[in-house]
This record gives C-alpha cells, sequence and structure tokens, in this order.
C-alpha cells in the first residue's frame, strides 16, 4: 500500500515537474488568474453597485409610501410600493438571470405586476456577447485548460515511447492514471483554491442585510463542492480519452467536441428543446390570459353581475334592504372581495407559468448525465442564489406583501369609513402600520434541498467519467 | 529463468511468431539473430506482455506473464532499440522517476550517479536536460534504469544500436559482468560481434520461427556470419 502511494505520487511529481517547466503552462495559468481576478473584481463592483442602488431605491420609495399625505386608503393602495429585489452577495460569483429578468415590482391594488427593470436591456452590444463572469471562468475556460493539459496524457507517452519504458518496469495504468489526475488536479487547485479563500474572504466584507453569513459560507463552501465535481468530472474524461484514443490528435479533436457541445451546443439546444415540449406563454398571451379570466370578477365595476350577486348577499346578510344601512362600509367589503377574487386567478396563472418553468429546466437538467453544464449551470445559480427560483421566492413574498398591504387599506376602509361618505381619508398613521417589506434570502438548506437533484446528476457524471477513465487505463497497450 | 514454451504471435492470421522453444538460464546470454521481421521483436514483446500470445506461453522466473504480469515484471528489465525518456527532465531526474517506480522506494542519489557512470555516461551530462541528449547518449539512461532494478532477467530489443564503439564496448562488458551476477539476459541483435563476443548461445530466426540454436563456443566468427547469411540469403530470396 505504501509502495502504491509512493508510486503515484512519484508519477504526479514528475507530471508536475514537466508542467512547470513547461512555458505554456504558466502563460494559460497567468491567462486564467488574470481573468478570474478581474472576473471577481468587475463582479463584485457590480453586486455593490446594484445592491446599493436597490437599498436607496428601497428607502425613498418606502419614504414615499409613508409621506403620500392624507387620502383615502384605496387610493393609498392604488399609489402601492416598489418591491426592489435584494441582491444576493454571491451575484459577485454568478449574476444568474439576474441580468435578464426585472428586479423591480410595482405592488399596486388589484393587479400583481410582473417585474421590471432587466439590466441586460440596457446592455452594450459588447456586454451582450459576454460579460466575463467568474462562472464563465469556471464553467467554460477552466475545462479548457483542462483539456489542454491532458490530451496527450497518455496519447503522448504513447508516441513518445516512454509508456513501453513504463509497463516494461511494472507500473500499474491505474497507477499512472492516479498519478496523472493528482497532478492535473494539483495544478488546477492551485489556480484555484487562491481564488475561493479569496472569494470567502470578500464576503466577510459584503454588508448584506439580506442574508445571514453562515447562509452565505454555507452556499459558498457548496458552491466549492459543486464546481469541484464537475471539474474532477473532466480531469476523468480527459484522461480516460487520451488513454482510450489512438494518437493525441484524436483525442484533443474529441475532447475539444466534447468542450463546445457542453459549452455552447447542449445549452442552447436543450433550451429550444425544452421551450417546444412545454411552450411557455408570450408576455401578451399570459396578460390576455389573466385579462379574460378577470372578466368573471367585478373590480370597480358596479354594474357587473358578480358584484350587484355580491350585494345582495352583503345585504341579506346583514338582514338589510339598503347599503346605507349596512353598519361596515360596503366599499370596503366589496375591494376586499374583489381582491380576493384576484388572488385566486392569479395564483393559478402564475402557478402555471413558475410550473412550466420548473418542468422546462427540469428537461434541461436531464442533458447533464451527458453534459455536465446543464447541471452544475442550474446548481451554481441556486447557490449563488440568482437562478429562478429564488427570483420566484421573491415574487411570492412581494406579491403575499401586496396582499396584506391590500387587505390592510381595505380593513381600514370597512372599519372605518361610513356608506355614502365620500370624503373619508386616512393618514400617516395608517401608512405607518405597513412595515417596509424585509425579504430575507431562503437558508442554505433550502436552495441546497432545492438543487439535490442537479448535484445528483453532477456527482453520477462524475463517477461515470471516472468510472470511464479507470476502465481505459486498464486497457492500456503501448 | 526466461521460457517460452510453443509460445505463438499472430497478427489478423499472419504468424509474426511459431511455436518458440526456447530456455535462458540464469547467467546465460541468448542472443537471437534474424532479419527484421523474423520475431525477434514479438519474442520481447510477449516476455514484456505488451502483446498477449495467440498460443503456448512464456514465463519469467516460472511466472506465465500473461497470467500475472505485473508479478513478471518485478523479475525483468528491459531495454529497447531507443531508450525514450522525458526531454524536459535530466538524465538523473529520468533515471530517479523510473527507478522508484520500478522499486517502490528511492535510491540514494549518489547510487544513481554511480550507475550512469557505469552505464558510461559523463557526470556533467547527468544533470542537463534530456532534450539535449544523443541517441547513446539516452541509451546510457536506459543501461542504467535496466541495472538500477537489479532484475534477474534482461530483455534487450537492438540495445546498442547508435552507441559509438567505445559506449558498446563498455556495454558489453557491463553484459558480462551482469552475466557473471547470474542474470538471464535475452537480446535480439544484428551485431554479429556482439552475439559472439558476449552471447552464450545464439539462435537465428526467420519468419518467426527458430531455425537454428548454438553454443558460441562452438563455432568462430566466420562461421556464424556465413550461417547467418545463408539464413538470411535464403529468406530473401524466398520472399522475393
Amino acid at each position: 500500500m505504501n509502495t502504491a502511494a509512493n508510486v503515484i505520487s512519484t508519477i504526479a511529481r514528475k507530471e508536475l515537474l514537466e508542467q512547470l517547466r513547461d512555458a505554456r503552462f504558466w502563460w494559460a495559468g497567468g491567462i486564467i488568474l488574470v481573468l478570474m481576478l478581474t472576473a471577481l473584481l468587475l463582479g463584485w463592483q457590480q453586486m455593490q453597485l446594484v445592491d446599493k442602488e436597490h437599498a436607496e431605491a428601497r428607502a425613498v420609495a418606502y419614504q414615499q409610501w409613508l409621506d403620500q399625505g392624507d387620502k383615502n386608503p384605496h387610493q393609498a393602495a392604488h399609489f402601492g410600493q416598489y418591491a426592489f429585489k435584494p441582491m444576493s452577495p454571491l451575484a459577485f460569483v454568478d449574476p444568474g438571470i439576474d441580468r435578464f429578468v426585472g428586479s423591480t415590482v410595482w405592488m399596486e391594488a388589484h393587479k400583481q405586476n410582473e417585474f421590471n427593470f432587466r439590466p441586460a436591456r440596457d446592455a452594450t452590444s459588447l456586454q451582450r456577447f459576454g460579460e466575463l463572469t467568474m462562472t464563465f471562468v469556471l464553467q467554460t475556460l477552466v475545462p479548457l485548460v483542462i483539456v489542454l493539459l491532458s490530451f496527450s496524457a497518455f496519447t503522448g507517452e504513447r508516441e513518445s515511447g516512454t509508456l513501453r519504458q513504463l509497463l516494461s518496469i511494472g507500473v500499474k495504468p491505474s497507477q499512472l492514471l492516479a498519478g496523472k489526475s493528482l497532478a492535473i488536479a494539483t495544478a488546477i487547485g492551485a489556480l484555484l483554491l487562491p481564488m475561493a479563500l479569496l472569494g470567502f474572504v470578500a464576503l466577510g466584507f459584503a454588508e448584506n442585510q439580506h442574508a445571514g453569513m453562515a447562509n452565505l459560507y454555507k452556499r459558498g463552501a457548496w458552491l466549492v463542492l459543486g464546481y469541484a465535481i464537475y471539474l474532477t468530472g473532466f480531469i476523468a474524461l480527459a484522461l480516460g480519452v487520451s488513454a482510450a484514443s489512438s494518437s493525441s490528435r484524436k483525442a484533443l479533436i474529441m475532447l475539444l467536441a466534447f468542450w463546445v457541445v457542453n459549452g455552447f451546443i447542449a445549452p442552447r439546444a436543450m433550451t429550444d428543446l425544452a421551450r417546444l415540449i412545454c411552450p411557455t406563454p408570450t408576455k401578451v398571451e399570459f396578460q390576455n390570459g389573466i385579462n379574460e379570466a378577470r372578466k368573471a370578477s367585478f373590480g370597480h365595476d358596479e354594474t357587473h353581475p358578480a358584484f350587484v350577486a355580491f350585494r345582495d348577499e352583503v345585504l341579506k346578510q346583514y338582514k338589510v334592504a339598503r347599503i346605507e344601512d349596512l353598519p361596515i362600509s360596503f366599499r370596503g367589503l366589496s375591494l376586499r372581495k374583489g381582491d380576493e377574487n384576484g388572488y385566486r386567478i392569479y395564483d393559478e396563472h402564475y402557478g402555471a407559468l413558475w410550473n412550466t418553468y420548473a418542468r422546462q429546466e427540469r428537461i434541461r437538467a436531464i442533458t447533464g448525465f451527458a453534459f455536465p453544464l446543464a447541471a452544475l449551470r442550474p446548481f451554481s445559480m441556486g447557490l449563488a442564489g440568482t437562478d429562478t427560483f429564488h427570483q420566484n421566492r421573491f415574487a411570492t413574498a412581494a406579491e403575499l406583501y401586496r396582499r396584506q398591504l391590500q387587505t390592510a387599506m381595505s380593513e381600514d376602509l370597512i372599519q372605518h369609513h361610513k356608506n355614502g361618505d365620500n370624503n373619508y381619508v386616512s393618514n400617516r398613521e395608517l401608512w405607518e402600520k405597513i412595515p417596509a417589506l424585509a425579504h430575507q434570502i431562503p437558508e442554505a438548506e433550502t436552495a441546497i434541498a432545492e438543487q439535490s437533484l442537479n448535484l445528483g446528476i453532477l456527482l453520477m457524471w462524475m463517477l461515470t467519467t471516472i468510472g470511464f477513465a479507470v476502465t481505459a487505463a486498464r486497457r492500456l497497450r503501448p | 529463468m526466461l521460457q517460452a514454451t510453443e509460445l505463438t504471435k499472430a497478427y489478423n492470421g499472419a504468424i509474426a511468431l511459431n511455436k518458440l522453444n526456447l530456455t535462458v538460464n540464469s547467467g546465460e546470454i541468448f542472443c537471437l539473430l534474424g532479419a527484421n521481421g523474423a520475431g525477434k521483436t514479438t519474442t520481447i514483446n510477449l516476455f514484456l506482455n505488451f502483446v498477449s500470445p495467440t498460443g503456448g506461453q512464456a514465463q519469467v522466473n516460472g511466472i506465465d506473464v500473461s497470467k500475472e504480469p505485473l508479478e513478471a515484471k518485478r523479475h525483468i528489465a528491459y531495454i529497447p532499440e531507443t531508450v525514450m525518456l522525458y526531454p524536459s527532465l535530466s538524465g538523473l531526474e529520468n533515471l530517479k522517476f523510473f527507478t522508484t517506480l520500478a522499486l517502490g522506494h528511492k535510491r540514494p542519489e549518489h547510487e544513481l550517479l554511480e550507475l550512469l557512470a557505469q552505464a558510461g555516461l559523463v557526470e556533467d551530462a547527468a544533470f542537463k536536460r534530456v532534450s539535449g541528449y544523443s541517441k547513446g547518449m539516452r541509451q546510457k539512461v536506459g543501461i542504467a534504469i535496466a541495472i538500477a532494478k537489479n532484475a534477474k532477467a534482461l530483455l534487450l530489443d537492438e540495445p546498442t544500436s547508435g552507441l559509438d564503439p567505445q559506449a558498446a564496448n563498455e556495454f558489453s562488458k557491463l553484459l558480462d559482468r551482469l552475466k557473471a551476477e547470474g542474470v538471464a539476459i535475452l537480446m535480439a541483435t544484428h551485431d554479429l560481434f556482439l552475439a559472439k563476443q558476449v552471447g552464450t548461445r545464439v539462435g537465428i530466426m526467420q519468419r518467426g520461427n527458430l531455425v537454428s540454436t548454438m553454443a558460441t563456443d562452438d563455432l568462430g566468427h566466420a562461421d556464424l556470419e556465413r550461417l547467418y547469411l545463408d539464413i538470411a540469403y535464403g529468406y530473401s530470396k524466398e520472399a522475393g
């Protein structure tokens, strides 16, 4: 056992020595290092900037709510509030879908609005071409470096004849594989682990009110684990292909083809396929659907049959003949009833839309068994707190807040408004009873549970590549 | 020590080695002679389990090499026609690497330098990168790798090709010493002079068959050359 460990470490050290004496290794490492530092810096600045903007806007918006002056509570409900999505500090590693979905929603009376303000819409064409992010480096560039470091690991030794020498002295192919894997993992680790450390240190400086430090560090640790699985799989795959190929050229072509499909073709193809299988409505279709459904409820239309039926029911309930004789505000009651009717419609329509998104995500993730980026990408966004799940969690929280605000305004009418009095107003005292929306980013455990399928797929893929590499190495002949 | 029994190898039906029976005992040097394609390298590849036999078996120290390849290789050292090393490492680093792998532990540096000196490599060169080595210098590192293992059997495939006359002479002295230490040596070579000089026995191969075996003591150099050319001539006539 001791001997085997000695053999493996001897091979790994020799591989590293060869790499260190190769100028190309220093060039590739240097470029990746500069790119990662730039990406971290840019990501950090962007995250801080947006977080600061949101915090300021949030304060201004709430102040506007408080300062809106004396008015009818329902007018105040129409005045509404703006909600700003809390920025996940880990967005500096993986900005996720934040650039493509809105971060702001107007919470007004009667309507569950969609999010607005998509940064991607304001982006220049250069930014649209692809922002430099840490995820791009880790998901796409580092695998390329692994491919370039590994493709000739076995074929090169065969082509130069050193494989004969190695096998003649009784080195086990599995030990050769282990040694080479260890060397490449060490080289990649030496490049990435300091970056991870830097990220963790930076995270300590993120002054964020939306997530606890323990939550963020846990999420960070799981991110490191996810990327470690992904990159380990890539090392195993590259070495396996090298062991199984008859020439370095063939190994390189195979690996580059895989790299392109994994990084560029499969994600796009699967997105299209998912849309084909589970089509999402266009914005207009979606709004039309809601508008159509809302026709069944009355809103402000006092001639609507449903309105008339509701009025008759209330009068009957209180055993009076006229609205003026009701002990409570009928206007408040009808507003509350109208809103409650709307909630069902919104829950149904938004629920269906989000289910479709979730189904699309599952379809995309399945590709991860072959092309792991399909599983890593959602995992990474999920742990960074920048995926659809986190977006929807915030949307749900904002909607709940909107409903509480609506109900509070209607309740105020019901309790204090006299029927027939058109000049009833409330004041700051009521506005202050509505606390500002404070959304907390879900705990790390929630995100992990949400991503367990993707993590499982990634693990399966890694184990498959390791199995492949071991099998390929076993068949190694000089 | 080295034993082939009815050892046969065919590539897609073409016989490369036909029912070879051969025993090389400890302290014996057996030289395989023959034209290119006669089956010499195939024999050595079979002993190294680089290729699997179609029939028969190859044994090292009583161990079937195709059944227990790793165990068998512990007893073998091998020097190929062209020793291939890692160009970005020095000769000494290459020797250290292969020796550690062969033995499972490190040998002290002064011993390794001593081995390189025995193989005829000047000490200065040991610290230089192999990328600047001549073929002969690489060959010397290969020889050092082989003797570092202290193997009981040595397989040599045209080991002196590329060596200058002085180095070839030193090499034959080294073989004599190993023979005296009881190593069994199987050598494929074109070098009739070397075969006559160091060989205990020679075997002449033709198209996968071992056609003739004789002890070198029984024949002079001229006899060997005539015999060899007869067979080689016969081979080329039939092939032509």
